[in-house]
């Protein structure tokens, strides 16, 4: 190796960690490897970092402590989180927030509602249009009348379907629980009857060996009882050899 | 990577898609999955274990809590080690400041390892280097740690560090370069014990 005057930076900086971590293109590679042959202070700084390298991976992790992530609500979208709301609340709170949600719409559609002494009272732009007028509900004798009778119709009509199906979605909810609570428990039963019936098999199997020991030891004494335990052994091991044989 | 089972034939991204479609129990093959890599990031930021154990749990509540405003451009693993970074650099910067001096990291075990290496087990060897090489590491400014860290205990590539800590691919190898030799500065008293 020709040494080169030593120089605090070759401008290699880069190129050297891209081709000490093999991330360096073919020419970045070549040019970083006829470099090092020529520059003492770099080729030394590549093996250097390749020892602070090797020492660094003495550092392993033992194993994983136990940790439990807790965790608590997701965060949602407001329309996902008020739906989940809606679900979740019973039927006098989503009334109230339709009813709320009817007005936020009227509001919207340049239509202002107050309740006073004088009574439910109700104007719209596109009532105006129509009657170029404050629309009263009681007392009345104001000719938007119609129009506010109309729009009241509208909205009991709507509250109404709104009830209507509120409560079909809550007995079909209900309906659905109630069958997949009934096959879960039928699945738990049949599970259970057959670990049963299984174990009955087998106690019952034992017992009919034991009965059929039993029947052979009845009139025997110890001694031929020990005689043939040790015949029957014999002749385990001879068919055990046979079959080894084969 | 880690992980076993079912959770094996799903993507980071799948998983994420059930856990906001309303099964917050998947979340947990995400944590299966990551826990081992976040702790490791963690534990060697911060150099101690029970303040790693703290900021991987509130990595992953962090990341469970604003999953919806993850961006599917980007990899899991990216934001999540982008998560865990930041944590640590907060509670970095809340601890009274105070740098390790290289002779006062050689001479902080009490003894002269090059001298009494011979006279040890491997095993207090081995312990002796690793005691060194997280002081070392801890010694070092924490945005030359973080790169180091990714790329030799993680192995992410250069552009996905870069992609991490929102910064170009020339810092973080310029920042890498700086690291290694400051390491080597402070760990070469070892190089016969190694």
């Amino acid at each position: 190796m020709t040494e080169r005057e030593k120089t605090p930076d070759c401008n290699m900086r880069e190129a050297l960690v891209s081709y000490l971590y093999s991330e360096a293109t073919s020419e970045e590679a070549r040019a970083v490897e006829a470099h090092i042959k020529e520059c003492a202070t770099c080729s030394g700084e590549i093996a250097g970092f390749n020892r602070v390298r090797g020492m660094l991976q003495h550092w392993q992790l033992e194993d994983m402590p136990m940790m439990k992530i807790v965790a608590g609500p997701q965060k949602r979208a407001f329309l996902a989180a008020m739906k989940e709301l809606l679900a979740a609340a019973p039927l006098w709170a989503k009334l109230a927030t339709a009813s709320a949600m009817i007005l936020v719409v009227l509001a919207v559609l340049g239509t202002e509602v107050s309740i006073d002494r004088d009574g439910f009272s109700l104007r719209a732009d596109l009532l105006r249009s129509r009657s170029q007028s404050e629309v009263r509900s009681a007392p009345t004798d104001a000719p938007g009348h119609v129009a506010v009778e109309q729009v009241r119709a509208d909205m009991v009509a709507l509250v109404g379907k709104m009830i209507a199906e509120s409560e079909r979605q809550q007995k079909d909810e209900f309906r659905a629980q109630l069958v997949s609570l009934q096959s879960e428990i039928q699945n738990l039963h049949a599970t259970e009857l057959a670990r049963i019936a299984s174990r009955v098999e087998r106690q019952r199997t034992r017992l009919q060996t034991l009965e059929r020991d039993i029947d052979r030891r009845e009139g025997m004494d110890l001694t031929e009882i020990l005689f043939s335990e040790v015949m029957n052994q014999t002749e385990r091991g001879q068919v055990r050899s046979r079959q080894g044989g084969d | 990577m880690g992980g076993a089972g079912i959770d094996l034939e799903l993507s980071d991204s799948q998983i994420i898609e059930q856990t906001l479609g309303g099964e917050p129990e998947a979340f947990n093959m995400l944590v299966r999955r990551w826990e081992r890599q976040i702790y490791g990031l963690t534990l060697r930021m911060l150099g101690r274990d029970e303040e790693a154990r703290d900021a991987t749990q509130e990595t992953f509540l962090s990341a469970y809590r604003n999953l919806s405003k993850f961006r599917g451009e980007a990899k899991f693993s990216s934001w999540i080690y982008r998560i865990a970074l930041n944590i640590c650099n907060t509670k970095l910067r809340g601890r009274a400041r105070g740098t390790v001096s290289i002779e006062g990291q050689r001479e902080d075990s009490g003894i002269e390892i090059a001298a009494a290496l011979d006279d040890l087990g491997s095993n207090i060897q081995q312990q002796q280097i690793t005691l060194h090489v997280r002081r070392a590491l801890q010694a070092i400014p924490a945005e030359m740690r973080q790169v180091i860290i990714m790329k030799e205990y993680e192995g992410l590539k250069f552009s996905e560090i870069a992609e991490i800590l929102s910064i170009p691919v020339s810092t973080v190898k310029t920042r890498m370069y700086t690291g290694l030799a400051e390491l080597r500065k402070r760990l070469e008293h070892l190089r016969g014990a190694v």
